[in-house]
């Protein structure tokens, strides 16, 4: 089987091609980062030899030696409120929380320290660090191991909030977030980063240009054009949303896909546009699906002039639940690109 | 020339598995340019192109491999 094969590249894109994961690719927008700027270091659990859990600090420790890539003990507290202090004083910190869901350990530090004290300061400080971390499930690790948390860090004013699809946004966007002067959460999803036994979503690996480029917050991408429904997502979402469109094309329907890149600041005009177009609307989400993500982006909708849509819009996210540690009951729990297709069904019908 | 996967990247005799491409089936490539990615034990290693040529995928991502299996060729 050729499984990678992509027919649709030209052969100029071929010769040049380097495909790169996400976690090589953030791993790579690091380093030359802390090339041009040796305020930038990087903190974490097995972070320095081992590289990184998931291999998004790969390479660096060779590189740049231990003083800058820190391995740092299980102290998440500590080490995220050392690297406020590093930020406040002239340094670029990137910390690593392993899990998002260990967010409870250092919230203080998270919450009350690195999202406001540029606000507290009366901006006199500036706290420009990244907070990259990992989320989602799939692979079967447990309720405190499996979610995505979008919602509870966008809901919080004060962070910026990242969420890479592919390896390209991935470098892009880890460039700008450690250039920016505020506080940037990296959330990058699991299965997208190559690393196998987390799940593979071969889409998220893309060529990947060597030179350092920066990729705009607030700018959503119409990953797919389409002009019937709008699907909305982020992350591992958007890999959905495009299966989800391919199995709606069998059926005549032609969904666009939007990937919003970043929730803060979130590109509403995108979002609103397309679905102007399109007249529906899915939101597709791993969060929760109370009070998060989905209902967010419907409100904007609605807010803005309800009469862009033509149907309910219908929202495929993680049931409100703990995350289960069975497979197949986390499998039946997560979004897929049937669920995705079944809800076009159900607006339809209304 | 056939792609192999080493002998000697790690110690035991455990099977491989095949995280990632990082060329498309048919691409240009140069000797010595980081072709793949497999993990054994949860731990990664990386395959280059023994060759320069075309490359043709023989085994998809998520294939399970042994030590000396072939996974491609080069053209």
């Amino acid at each position: 089987m050729k499984g990678q094969a992509n027919k649709c590249l030209s052969n100029n894109h071929m010769e040049n091609e380097r495909k790169l994961t996400i976690a090589r690719s953030m791993a790579e927008a690091t380093a030359q980062e802390m090339r041009r700027d040796d305020n930038v270091f990087v903190m974490g659990e097995d972070i320095g030899k081992l590289g990184g859990v998931y291999g998004n600090t790969r390479g660096l420790i060779e590189e740049f030696g231990s003083t800058r890539i820190r391995d740092t003990p299980i102290s998440e507290t500590a080490f995220i409120g050392a690297a406020v202090g590093a930020a406040q004083d002239g340094m670029r910190p990137i910390v690593e929380l392993m899990f998002v869901d260990f967010f409870g350990v250092c919230f203080d530090a998270i919450y009350n320290l690195m999202a406001k004290n540029i606000y507290f300061s009366g901006g006199k400080f500036q706290v420009p660090m990244v907070l990259m971390t990992s989320g989602g499930g799939g692979y079967s690790d447990g309720g405190q191991h499996s979610q995505v948390l979008y919602g509870t860090f966008a809901h919080l004013p004060g962070m910026k909030v990242v969420c890479p699809s592919n390896a390209y946004d991935a470098k892009g966007l880890m460039t700008t977030a450690i250039r920016d002067n505020n506080p940037v959460v990296y959330m990058y999803h699991k299965s997208l980063q190559g690393m196998g036994w987390l799940g593979t979503e071969q889409g998220a690996t893309v060529h990947t240009p060597e030179e350092e480029y920066s990729i705009p917050f607030g700018e959503a991408k119409i990953v797919k054009e389409g002009s019937d429904v709008t699907i909305v997502g982020v992350g591992l979402g958007v890999h959905n949303g495009l299966k989800a469109a391919k199995l709606l094309e069998e059926k005549g329907v032609n969904a666009e896909v939007v990937d919003l890149r970043t929730l803060v600041p979130l590109d509403r005009d995108t979002v609103f546009n397309s679905v102007k177009k399109t007249g529906h609307l899915i939101v597709v989400d791993e969060d929760y699906k109370s009070f998060g993500l989905t209902g967010e982006i419907i409100a904007t909708i609605a807010e803005r002039d309800i009469s862009a849509l033509k149907a309910s819009p219908q929202r495929v996210a993680y049931p409100d639940i703990p995350i289960p540690f069975s497979r197949p009951m986390e499998r039946y729990a997560l979004p897929n690109p049937e669920k995705i297709v079944n809800a076009y069904a159900k607006m339809k019908e209304q | 020339m056939d792609i192999t996967i080493p002998t000697t990247l790690w110690d035991e005799d455990s099977d491989a598995v095949i995280t990632s491409w990082l060329v498309s089936d048919g691409a240009a490539v140069n000797e010595g340019d980081l072709i793949a990615e497999i993990m054994v034990e949860k731990i990664q290693h990386e395959i280059h192109a023994p060759k320069t040529g075309t490359i043709s995928i023989s085994q998809a991502v998520e294939a399970v491999v042994a030590k000396g299996g072939t996974i491609g060729s080069i053209a």
